[in-house]
């Protein structure tokens, strides 16, 4: 598979605060990527350096294996924080401005105004368009010309439940003919609903990187409790797959690192002495699960 | 540099406000040089009242004079704000709407940004001198008979020194809208600096109490202003006796091109370096 982005060790620090600190990434071609992470984790100070608006004070990054360089970004479509163009232009003319700057020809300015619903908009100036319209140009732009990869900034930020489900849709289908991906986000859900890959951010550190599948699907947790608490608190702690547990009135919540299927969990604890007289699987929610992936890690 | 002007055009194409000043300099700039004849000898009628004798009309008109009086009328303080404005405008839009940003992110280096800002100035500047000269050239043969060739090309040199004045006086404003970044305090600065600080400076260093020698010419708005310093008027020349210009010297010209690189280079340093 070809390596669309490597990042190595990259860090950036703002005064006393250090934006992002170590970071290393790679991002494969055809994966939707999100990069999950509270407000103020690092992630558009991430995106911004990937597109060279920001300086970083340590580390490197490629771009489809090559060194940074501007004439790669014109193979990069971006949506960076809050959609940026010229009031007083059409839509169309901003969408012409994109197309004469990444070299791309204006012939596709119709077809990304038609996936985005804005044909019947095109001429009108950028100034009356509503947030939602707005967001949906800015994505219209990245579109243009085909990019090899697409990167997102919270692409769904400030837009109605509608608004949402559409943008949301129009990646997927994006995704599906073959564009690579990388989405920023806080919102778990989100990143849960549309990636294949995921690295969690914190305080400018990657807690956790890998498929989303294995780092955002391990939600469930269970209560047991058998006859001698003692032992089973024990023997516990040994199973492949611990995190961490609680201890409640008359049981013990444990949490595992990955899926556990309550059978063979039983099985397993059998095999080592210990006899349940409860055992309860418990759903977790994926924000619940988010939260304590930040937490464990501080 | 064709692309990069592509650029620009279609960031202006369909900008209202570029049209409207653009439009209000022509109109101002042709009525000051048809209007330059008539105000000058209003200005002789009043003076002639206090006059035991008095000074005739003057013709500013005729071949050479022509070149040398229309270009002085275009390059006056206050009608060189006009495109100076202008160029701030263009300039801090791309900061105010973050395009510039957006500029970057969608592929163009920051030097190519620099770069298409400064294509844009040396296209206007061009644009401007053309009308200037039509417009000269235009009035000197309907102003002058027994027109020669030597007539015609005799004192041409005012055309590249407006030239280098126009584009001297848009690289100024380049740098005032790079540095400040915002529209309404760089077009205040920039006036500001241009009618009020620079010429109480330049009378401060011109009293012979502060310095022996006078670098009061040496001041960057006052250095533009002095490519196409005086008109050429014979008559007020002999009443006078001002040792006026007849000529644009290198020395005078080389002056602010030397300015607006200095201040070309340090844009492109602060951009390069800086965060976006």
């Amino acid at each position: 598979m070809k390596t669309i982005l490597s990042i190595q060790r990259l860090s950036k620090r703002y005064g006393k605060i250090q934006a992002i600190k170590d970071l290393s990434l790679k991002v494969e071609q055809g994966q939707i990527f999100g990069i999950l992470g509270p407000n103020g984790s690092g992630k558009t100070t991430t995106l911004s350096i990937l597109l060279d608006l920001i300086k970083s004070d340590q580390g490197s990054f490629e771009w489809f294996g090559e060194p940074a360089h501007y004439e790669l970004r014109k193979r990069i479509g971006s949506v960076i924080e809050s959609p940026n163009f010229y009031p007083y232009l059409s839509a169309a003319t901003n969408l012409r401005l994109v197309a004469a700057i990444k070299e791309s020809g204006a012939d596709d300015i119709d077809r990304v105004l038609q996936l985005t619903g804005l044909e019947q908009r095109k001429d009108t100036k950028f100034k009356t368009f509503s947030f939602g319209m707005k967001q949906r140009l800015a994505i219209a732009s990245a579109l243009l010309g085909k990019p090899d990869v697409l990167i997102l900034d919270e692409p769904t930020n400030g837009l109605d439940p509608q608004g949402i489900v559409q943008i949301r849709e129009l990646i997927m289908m994006i995704a599906r003919e073959g564009t690579t991906i990388l989405l920023a986000s806080h919102l778990l859900d989100e990143v849960q609903k549309i990636c294949t890959h995921v690295a969690v951010l914190s305080k400018g550190i990657k807690l956790f990187d890998g498929k989303v599948s294995e780092v955002l699907a391990v939600s469930d947790s269970f209560e047991l409790a058998g006859d001698d608490m003692e032992k089973l608190l024990k023997v516990i702690r040994e199973h492949p797959a611990y995190q961490s547990h609680q201890v409640n009135n008359s049981f013990i919540q444990v949490y595992f690192k990955e899926k556990v299927l309550p059978g063979a969990l039983n099985n397993w604890l059998f095999s080592q002495g210990v006899i349940l007289s409860h055992l309860s699987e418990r759903k977790r929610s994926l924000e619940q699960h988010f939260l304590e992936l930040l937490q464990n890690n501080q | 540099m064709i692309r990069l002007l592509k650029i620009e055009w279609t960031k202006i194409k369909t900008y209202k406000v570029f049209w409207i000043l653009s439009g209000l300099y022509f109109v101002f700039l042709a009525l000051g040089i048809i209007m330059a004849e008539f105000m000058i000898n209003n200005m002789i009628d009043n003076m002639n009242k206090h006059l035991p004798i008095p000074v005739p009309h003057v013709n500013i008109y005729f071949f050479p004079e022509v070149w040398q009086n229309i270009t002085f009328f275009a390059s006056i303080r206050y009608v060189l704000l006009f495109p100076a404005i202008l160029v701030i405008i263009l300039i801090t839009n791309e900061f105010t709407h973050k395009t510039i940003r957006q500029n970057v992110v969608n592929g163009l280096s920051k030097t190519e940004f620099l770069l298409s800002k400064l294509y844009m100035i040396l296209l206007i500047s061009i644009i401007i001198t053309v009308f200037v000269t039509i417009s000269a050239l235009i009035i000197g043969i309907s102003h002058t008979s027994d027109i020669t060739a030597g007539m015609v090309t005799d004192k041409l040199v005012f055309i590249p020194g407006f030239f280098i004045t126009i584009l001297t006086i848009m690289l100024y404003a380049f740098f005032f809208g790079f540095i400040f970044r915002n529209t309404g305090l760089s077009i205040a600065l920039f006036t500001l600096y241009t009618l009020i600080i620079e010429p109480v400076f330049y009378y401060f260093l011109k009293s012979p109490l502060v310095f022996k020698n006078d670098i009061s010419t040496y001041l960057p708005v006052n250095a533009v202003l002095r490519v196409t310093e005086y008109p050429a008027i014979p008559v007020l020349k002999k009443m006078m006796g001002l040792n006026l210009q007849d000529t644009v010297t290198m020395g005078a010209a080389l002056i602010p091109l030397l300015y607006a690189t200095l201040m070309v280079a340090i844009v492109f340093r602060t951009l390069i370096k800086k965060d976006l």
